[in-house]
Protein backbone atom coordinates (compact mmCIF):
# COMPACT_ATOMS: atom_id res chain seq x y z
CA UNK A 1 0.00 0.00 0.00
CA UNK A 2 3.37 2.24 1.32
CA UNK A 3 4.65 1.28 -2.02
CA UNK A 4 1.87 2.50 -4.27
CA UNK A 5 1.42 5.38 -2.81
CA UNK A 6 5.20 6.14 -2.82
CA UNK A 7 5.29 5.41 -6.74
CA UNK A 8 1.90 7.37 -7.03
CA UNK A 9 4.62 10.51 -5.36
CA UNK A 10 7.04 9.72 -7.87
CA UNK A 11 4.59 9.50 -10.84
CA UNK A 12 3.43 13.05 -9.73
CA UNK A 13 6.60 14.90 -8.98
CA UNK A 14 8.59 13.18 -11.91
CA UNK A 15 6.36 15.44 -14.04
CA UNK A 16 8.44 18.27 -13.36
CA UNK A 17 11.24 16.81 -15.05
CA UNK A 18 11.64 17.64 -18.95
CA UNK A 19 9.74 14.57 -20.77
CA UNK A 20 12.99 13.10 -21.97
CA UNK A 21 14.42 13.04 -19.02
CA UNK A 22 11.27 11.77 -17.18
CA UNK A 23 10.81 9.05 -19.65
CA UNK A 24 14.63 8.14 -18.83
CA UNK A 25 14.83 8.40 -15.15
CA UNK A 26 11.34 5.88 -14.99
CA UNK A 27 12.65 3.95 -17.64
CA UNK A 28 15.99 3.93 -15.01
CA UNK A 29 13.64 3.13 -12.09
CA UNK A 30 11.87 0.19 -13.61
CA UNK A 31 15.31 -1.30 -14.52
CA UNK A 32 17.07 -1.30 -11.31
CA UNK A 33 14.15 -1.98 -9.48
CA UNK A 34 13.96 -0.06 -6.93
CA UNK A 35 11.24 1.06 -3.88
CA UNK A 36 8.74 3.27 -3.87
CA UNK A 37 10.60 5.34 -1.34
CA UNK A 38 13.93 4.99 -2.79
CA UNK A 39 12.81 6.13 -6.07
CA UNK A 40 10.74 8.66 -4.81
CA UNK A 41 13.62 9.91 -2.80
CA UNK A 42 15.50 9.61 -5.96
CA UNK A 43 13.70 11.43 -8.24
CA UNK A 44 13.07 14.37 -5.37
CA UNK A 45 16.98 15.16 -5.49
CA UNK A 46 16.67 14.68 -9.20
CA UNK A 47 14.02 17.68 -8.95
CA UNK A 48 15.53 20.03 -6.77
CA UNK A 49 19.19 19.95 -8.22
CA UNK A 50 17.10 20.70 -11.73
CA UNK A 51 15.45 23.49 -10.27
CA UNK A 52 18.47 24.72 -8.31
CA UNK A 53 20.41 25.43 -11.29
CA UNK A 54 18.23 27.39 -12.73
CA UNK A 55 18.66 29.53 -10.15
CA UNK A 56 22.04 30.13 -10.77
CA UNK A 57 21.58 32.12 -13.26
CA UNK A 58 20.34 36.21 -12.57
CA UNK A 59 17.06 36.33 -14.62
CA UNK A 60 15.27 34.35 -12.82
CA UNK A 61 16.36 36.25 -8.91
CA UNK A 62 15.68 39.55 -11.43
CA UNK A 63 12.38 38.40 -12.23
CA UNK A 64 11.22 37.49 -8.76
CA UNK A 65 12.38 40.94 -7.20
CA UNK A 66 11.05 42.86 -10.29
CA UNK A 67 7.81 40.58 -11.07
CA UNK A 68 6.90 37.84 -8.57
CA UNK A 69 7.14 40.29 -5.46
CA UNK A 70 5.37 43.24 -6.44
CA UNK A 71 2.77 41.21 -8.56
CA UNK A 72 2.02 38.98 -5.32
CA UNK A 73 2.06 42.21 -3.25
CA UNK A 74 -0.26 44.22 -5.55
CA UNK A 75 -2.70 41.46 -5.72
CA UNK A 76 -2.78 40.98 -2.43
CA UNK A 77 -3.29 44.42 -1.02
CA UNK A 78 -6.26 44.74 -4.02
CA UNK A 79 -7.78 41.40 -2.95
CA UNK A 80 -8.22 42.71 0.75
CA UNK A 81 -9.73 45.74 -0.50
CA UNK A 82 -12.06 44.23 -2.65
CA UNK A 83 -12.90 42.01 0.38
CA UNK A 84 -13.29 44.46 2.53
CA UNK A 85 -15.31 47.15 0.53
CA UNK A 86 -17.78 43.49 -0.36
CA UNK A 87 -18.00 42.79 2.99
CA UNK A 88 -19.54 45.97 4.11
CA UNK A 89 -22.55 44.97 1.41
CA UNK A 90 -22.48 41.46 2.30
CA UNK A 91 -22.77 42.22 5.93
CA UNK A 92 -25.43 44.99 5.43
CA UNK A 93 -27.77 42.83 3.40
CA UNK A 94 -26.78 39.48 4.65
CA UNK A 95 -26.56 39.69 8.56
CA UNK A 96 -29.36 42.13 8.45
CA UNK A 97 -31.70 40.39 6.31
CA UNK A 98 -35.60 40.48 7.34
CA UNK A 99 -37.89 39.31 4.43
CA UNK A 100 -40.41 42.34 5.18
CA UNK A 101 -37.67 44.20 3.26
CA UNK A 102 -38.43 42.66 0.11
CA UNK A 103 -41.94 44.02 0.00
CA UNK A 104 -40.22 47.29 0.20
CA UNK A 105 -39.49 49.20 -3.22
CA UNK A 106 -36.51 50.86 -2.44
CA UNK A 107 -35.40 47.85 -0.68
CA UNK A 108 -35.55 45.94 -4.11
CA UNK A 109 -33.64 49.56 -5.88
CA UNK A 110 -30.83 49.58 -3.84
CA UNK A 111 -30.45 45.92 -3.69
CA UNK A 112 -30.44 45.42 -7.30
CA UNK A 113 -27.76 48.58 -7.32
CA UNK A 114 -25.67 46.78 -4.90
CA UNK A 115 -24.97 43.81 -6.37
CA UNK A 116 -22.58 44.89 -9.36
CA UNK A 117 -20.83 47.26 -7.22
CA UNK A 118 -19.93 43.91 -5.24
CA UNK A 119 -19.71 41.90 -7.75
CA UNK A 120 -17.81 44.11 -10.52
CA UNK A 121 -14.77 44.48 -8.56
CA UNK A 122 -14.91 40.96 -8.01
CA UNK A 123 -14.90 39.99 -11.72
CA UNK A 124 -12.07 42.93 -11.82
CA UNK A 125 -9.67 40.66 -9.69
CA UNK A 126 -10.40 37.90 -11.45
CA UNK A 127 -8.82 39.35 -14.38
CA UNK A 128 -6.34 40.85 -12.82
CA UNK A 129 -5.14 37.93 -11.55
CA UNK A 130 -5.32 35.70 -14.02
CA UNK A 131 -3.27 38.37 -16.46
CA UNK A 132 -0.46 38.73 -13.52
CA UNK A 133 -0.55 34.82 -13.70
CA UNK A 134 -0.37 34.88 -17.51
CA UNK A 135 2.45 37.34 -17.49
CA UNK A 136 4.55 35.47 -15.21
CA UNK A 137 4.04 32.36 -16.83
CA UNK A 138 5.19 34.11 -19.96
CA UNK A 139 8.28 35.55 -18.40
CA UNK A 140 9.30 32.40 -15.98
CA UNK A 141 8.60 29.33 -18.16
CA UNK A 142 11.26 27.49 -17.35
CA UNK A 143 11.24 28.72 -13.54
CA UNK A 144 7.71 29.35 -12.67
CA UNK A 145 7.34 26.02 -10.46
CA UNK A 146 8.82 27.57 -8.04
CA UNK A 147 8.22 31.13 -8.85
CA UNK A 148 4.56 30.10 -8.45
CA UNK A 149 4.61 28.48 -4.69
CA UNK A 150 6.92 31.96 -4.01
CA UNK A 151 3.82 33.98 -5.53
CA UNK A 152 1.02 32.11 -3.23
CA UNK A 153 3.79 33.11 -0.43
CA UNK A 154 3.15 36.55 -1.40
CA UNK A 155 0.12 36.44 -1.49
CA UNK A 156 -0.70 34.97 2.06
CA UNK A 157 1.80 37.04 3.44
CA UNK A 158 0.21 39.60 2.09
CA UNK A 159 -3.48 38.54 3.43
CA UNK A 160 -2.19 37.43 7.10
CA UNK A 161 0.47 39.83 7.96
CA UNK A 162 1.13 42.85 5.62
CA UNK A 163 -1.55 43.83 3.01
CA UNK A 164 -4.27 45.18 5.28
CA UNK A 165 -1.74 47.09 8.14
CA UNK A 166 0.80 48.57 5.63
CA UNK A 167 -0.82 51.48 5.37
CA UNK A 168 -2.28 51.67 8.83
CA UNK A 169 0.90 51.43 10.14
CA UNK A 170 1.81 54.25 8.25
CA UNK A 171 -0.79 56.47 8.37
CA UNK A 172 -0.52 56.02 12.65
CA UNK A 173 3.06 56.68 12.50
CA UNK A 174 2.24 60.03 10.47
CA UNK A 175 -0.53 60.66 12.91
CA UNK A 176 1.56 60.49 16.01
CA UNK A 177 4.91 61.92 14.35
CA UNK A 178 3.25 65.07 12.56
CA UNK A 179 -0.06 65.13 13.83
CA UNK A 180 -1.61 64.32 10.56
CA UNK A 181 -5.68 63.79 11.05
CA UNK A 182 -6.45 59.99 12.60
CA UNK A 183 -7.76 57.60 10.60
CA UNK A 184 -11.73 57.68 10.65
CA UNK A 185 -12.97 54.21 12.54
CA UNK A 186 -15.40 52.68 9.96
CA UNK A 187 -17.77 50.11 9.68
CA UNK A 188 -16.50 48.47 13.19
CA UNK A 189 -19.52 46.40 13.53
CA UNK A 190 -18.66 44.27 9.85
CA UNK A 191 -15.23 43.87 10.97
CA UNK A 192 -15.38 42.85 14.49
CA UNK A 193 -17.01 39.62 12.51
CA UNK A 194 -14.24 37.36 12.16
CA UNK A 195 -15.53 35.86 8.90
CA UNK A 196 -15.44 39.67 7.49
CA UNK A 197 -12.47 39.89 9.07
CA UNK A 198 -10.55 37.31 8.30
CA UNK A 199 -12.62 34.59 6.33
CA UNK A 200 -13.65 36.60 3.76
CA UNK A 201 -10.36 38.37 2.77
CA UNK A 202 -8.88 34.66 2.54
CA UNK A 203 -11.67 33.26 0.18
CA UNK A 204 -11.75 35.82 -1.79
CA UNK A 205 -7.81 35.55 -2.34
CA UNK A 206 -8.07 31.76 -2.43
CA UNK A 207 -11.32 31.59 -5.57
CA UNK A 208 -10.87 35.09 -7.14
CA UNK A 209 -6.93 35.08 -7.07
CA UNK A 210 -4.84 32.08 -6.50
CA UNK A 211 -6.89 29.69 -8.62
CA UNK A 212 -7.26 32.62 -11.82
CA UNK A 213 -3.39 33.32 -11.55
CA UNK A 214 -2.57 29.63 -11.82
CA UNK A 215 -4.71 29.50 -14.27
CA UNK A 216 -2.99 32.41 -16.27
CA UNK A 217 0.47 31.29 -15.96
CA UNK A 218 -0.72 27.57 -17.47
CA UNK A 219 -1.82 29.96 -20.06
CA UNK A 220 1.36 32.05 -20.38
CA UNK A 221 3.17 28.93 -20.55
CA UNK A 222 1.68 28.00 -23.97
CA UNK A 223 1.52 31.48 -25.10
CA UNK A 224 5.24 31.58 -25.94
CA UNK A 225 4.65 29.22 -28.94
CA UNK A 226 2.02 31.80 -30.50
CA UNK A 227 2.82 34.00 -33.48
CA UNK A 228 4.42 37.07 -32.90
CA UNK A 229 1.12 39.17 -33.40
CA UNK A 230 -0.99 37.57 -31.46
CA UNK A 231 1.79 37.52 -28.38
CA UNK A 232 1.93 41.14 -29.16
CA UNK A 233 -1.34 41.69 -28.98
CA UNK A 234 -1.74 39.85 -25.53
CA UNK A 235 1.02 41.55 -24.16
CA UNK A 236 -0.57 45.11 -24.99
CA UNK A 237 -3.59 43.81 -23.11
CA UNK A 238 -1.77 42.24 -20.46
CA UNK A 239 0.36 45.63 -19.74
CA UNK A 240 -3.12 47.55 -19.95
CA UNK A 241 -4.82 45.62 -17.60
CA UNK A 242 -1.94 45.63 -15.08
CA UNK A 243 -1.89 49.53 -15.55
CA UNK A 244 -5.66 49.38 -15.09
CA UNK A 245 -4.99 47.47 -11.55
CA UNK A 246 -2.40 49.82 -10.29
CA UNK A 247 -4.41 53.28 -11.54
CA UNK A 248 -7.64 51.93 -9.97
CA UNK A 249 -6.03 51.16 -6.52
CA UNK A 250 -3.62 54.05 -6.42
CA UNK A 251 -4.80 54.91 -3.07
CA UNK A 252 -2.85 52.07 -1.62
CA UNK A 253 0.58 53.17 -3.34
CA UNK A 254 0.34 56.62 -2.72
CA UNK A 255 -1.71 57.22 0.42
CA UNK A 256 -1.12 60.43 1.58
CA UNK A 257 -2.23 61.58 -1.92
CA UNK A 258 -5.23 59.92 -2.55
CA UNK A 259 -6.78 58.93 0.81
CA UNK A 260 -10.77 60.04 0.67
CA UNK A 261 -10.18 60.82 -2.75
CA UNK A 262 -12.86 59.20 -5.00
CA UNK A 263 -11.62 57.15 -7.65
CA UNK A 264 -11.93 59.61 -10.99
CA UNK A 265 -14.28 57.74 -13.64
CA UNK A 266 -13.11 59.00 -16.59
CA UNK A 267 -14.08 57.52 -19.79
CA UNK A 268 -10.73 56.28 -20.24
CA UNK A 269 -10.63 53.98 -17.13
CA UNK A 270 -13.67 52.74 -18.48
CA UNK A 271 -12.16 51.79 -21.54
CA UNK A 272 -8.93 50.68 -19.64
CA UNK A 273 -11.33 48.16 -17.45
CA UNK A 274 -13.06 46.83 -20.47
CA UNK A 275 -9.66 46.33 -22.00
CA UNK A 276 -8.90 44.50 -18.29
CA UNK A 277 -11.37 42.55 -18.81
CA UNK A 278 -9.17 40.64 -21.70
CA UNK A 279 -9.16 37.21 -20.54
CA UNK A 280 -12.73 36.53 -21.51
CA UNK A 281 -11.53 37.36 -25.21
CA UNK A 282 -8.99 35.33 -24.90
CA UNK A 283 -10.92 32.45 -23.75
CA UNK A 284 -13.37 33.14 -26.61
CA UNK A 285 -10.95 33.18 -29.15
CA UNK A 286 -9.19 30.00 -27.81
CA UNK A 287 -12.68 27.90 -27.84
CA UNK A 288 -13.07 29.16 -31.42
CA UNK A 289 -9.83 28.08 -32.72
CA UNK A 290 -9.98 24.68 -30.72
CA UNK A 291 -13.52 24.76 -32.45
CA UNK A 292 -12.30 25.12 -35.99
CA UNK A 293 -9.06 23.16 -35.83
CA UNK A 294 -11.16 20.42 -34.80
CA UNK A 295 -13.65 20.79 -37.35
CA UNK A 296 -10.62 21.24 -40.13
CA UNK A 297 -9.10 17.76 -38.93
CA UNK A 298 -11.96 16.13 -39.13
CA UNK A 299 -12.73 17.23 -42.69
CA UNK B 1 40.49 19.28 -13.43
CA UNK B 2 37.81 16.81 -12.91
CA UNK B 3 36.49 15.87 -9.47
CA UNK B 4 36.30 12.81 -7.72
CA UNK B 5 32.81 11.59 -8.53
CA UNK B 6 33.26 13.19 -12.24
CA UNK B 7 36.16 10.65 -12.40
CA UNK B 8 33.90 7.93 -11.16
CA UNK B 9 31.33 8.27 -14.00
CA UNK B 10 33.68 8.34 -16.81
CA UNK B 11 35.46 5.49 -15.48
CA UNK B 12 32.30 3.73 -15.61
CA UNK B 13 31.02 4.68 -19.16
CA UNK B 14 34.40 3.78 -20.19
CA UNK B 15 34.42 0.50 -18.68
CA UNK B 16 31.09 -0.55 -19.62
CA UNK B 17 32.08 0.71 -23.43
CA UNK B 18 28.88 0.28 -25.45
CA UNK B 19 26.10 -0.82 -22.84
CA UNK B 20 26.85 2.89 -20.78
CA UNK B 21 23.64 4.08 -20.04
CA UNK B 22 22.25 5.83 -16.99
CA UNK B 23 21.39 3.03 -14.81
CA UNK B 24 24.08 0.65 -16.23
CA UNK B 25 26.87 3.48 -14.72
CA UNK B 26 24.92 4.23 -11.61
CA UNK B 27 25.23 -0.05 -11.01
CA UNK B 28 28.59 0.05 -11.65
CA UNK B 29 29.64 2.56 -9.68
CA UNK B 30 27.75 1.47 -6.65
CA UNK B 31 29.26 -2.14 -6.99
CA UNK B 32 32.80 -0.57 -7.61
CA UNK B 33 32.46 2.13 -4.17
CA UNK B 34 29.85 0.24 -1.92
CA UNK B 35 27.71 3.29 -2.25
CA UNK B 36 24.51 4.21 -3.05
CA UNK B 37 25.12 6.41 -6.10
CA UNK B 38 21.60 8.76 -6.13
CA UNK B 39 19.87 9.45 -9.57
CA UNK B 40 20.24 13.01 -9.07
CA UNK B 41 23.99 13.03 -8.79
CA UNK B 42 24.20 10.52 -12.08
CA UNK B 43 22.25 12.76 -13.99
CA UNK B 44 22.96 16.10 -13.32
CA UNK B 45 27.14 15.19 -13.17
CA UNK B 46 26.24 13.67 -17.19
CA UNK B 47 24.65 16.89 -17.99
CA UNK B 48 28.04 18.68 -16.59
CA UNK B 49 30.36 16.10 -18.32
CA UNK B 50 28.64 16.51 -21.54
CA UNK B 51 28.83 20.22 -21.21
CA UNK B 52 32.37 20.53 -21.14
CA UNK B 53 32.49 18.30 -23.85
CA UNK B 54 34.08 14.56 -21.85
CA UNK B 55 31.23 12.79 -22.94
CA UNK B 56 28.22 12.20 -25.69
CA UNK B 57 24.66 11.28 -25.10
CA UNK B 58 21.68 10.43 -27.07
CA UNK B 59 18.50 8.96 -26.63
CA UNK B 60 18.47 4.91 -26.94
CA UNK B 61 15.81 2.34 -27.59
CA UNK B 62 13.20 1.37 -25.27
CA UNK B 63 13.18 -1.96 -23.81
CA UNK B 64 10.88 -4.37 -22.16
CA UNK B 65 12.54 -4.37 -18.66
CA UNK B 66 12.31 -0.73 -18.43
CA UNK B 67 8.75 -1.01 -19.05
CA UNK B 68 9.11 0.46 -22.67
CA UNK B 69 10.77 3.59 -21.86
CA UNK B 70 14.23 4.69 -23.35
CA UNK B 71 17.79 5.03 -22.00
CA UNK B 72 20.16 8.02 -22.36
CA UNK B 73 23.52 6.24 -23.67
CA UNK B 74 26.54 7.82 -23.40
CA UNK B 75 29.74 7.93 -24.63
CA UNK B 76 33.33 9.15 -23.48
CA UNK B 77 34.85 11.03 -25.86
CA UNK B 78 38.70 11.89 -26.80
CA UNK B 79 38.60 15.04 -24.45
CA UNK B 80 36.90 13.00 -22.28
CA UNK B 81 39.30 9.93 -21.63
CA UNK B 82 42.50 12.87 -21.89
CA UNK B 83 41.14 14.50 -18.47
CA UNK B 84 40.26 11.24 -16.57
CA UNK B 85 44.01 9.87 -17.85
CA UNK B 86 44.89 13.36 -16.47
CA UNK B 87 43.48 13.08 -13.45
CA UNK B 88 44.17 9.58 -12.72
CA UNK B 89 47.66 10.48 -12.81
CA UNK B 90 47.37 13.55 -10.65
CA UNK B 91 45.87 11.20 -8.06
CA UNK B 92 48.66 8.12 -8.54
CA UNK B 93 51.51 11.12 -8.55
CA UNK B 94 49.57 12.83 -5.36
CA UNK B 95 49.34 9.70 -3.47
CA UNK B 96 53.17 8.41 -3.83
CA UNK B 97 54.80 7.88 -0.96
CA UNK B 98 51.91 8.41 2.00
CA UNK B 99 50.67 5.08 4.07
CA UNK B 100 47.50 3.86 2.23
CA UNK B 101 48.94 3.78 -1.64
CA UNK B 102 50.60 0.59 -2.51
CA UNK B 103 54.36 -0.04 -2.76
CA UNK B 104 55.51 -0.33 -6.24
CA UNK B 105 55.47 -3.47 -7.09
CA UNK B 106 53.36 -4.48 -4.58
CA UNK B 107 49.55 -4.68 -3.51
CA UNK B 108 48.75 -4.61 0.54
Amino acid sequence: MMNRIFWGLVDISSRMLDPEEREVVRGDLAESGETGSHALSGVLGLVVRRQAALWTDWRPWLALVGLVVPLGMLLSIVSKSTADGSAVYIWMYANNWDWDFVRNAGFRYELAHCIPIVFMPYLMLVCWSWTCGFVLGSVLRRVIRLNSVLFCLMLLFGALLGAPRYFEYYWQYLHRAFSFPALPVQNDPVFALTFYRVMLPLIVQAFLVVIPSVSGMRQGIKAAWFRPLPRAVMWTMAIAAIATMVIQNRIWLFPGLHFHTPIQRASQIYLLEFVACWPAGYFVTSAFRRHWSRKIASV
Amino acid sequence: MLGEFEYLLLTAARRLGEDAYGAAIRQEIEVVTGQRCSIGALYTTLDRLEVKGFIKTWMGDPTPQRGGRAKRMVRVTADGVHAAGDFYGAVTRVSQGVSWAPSRGKIR
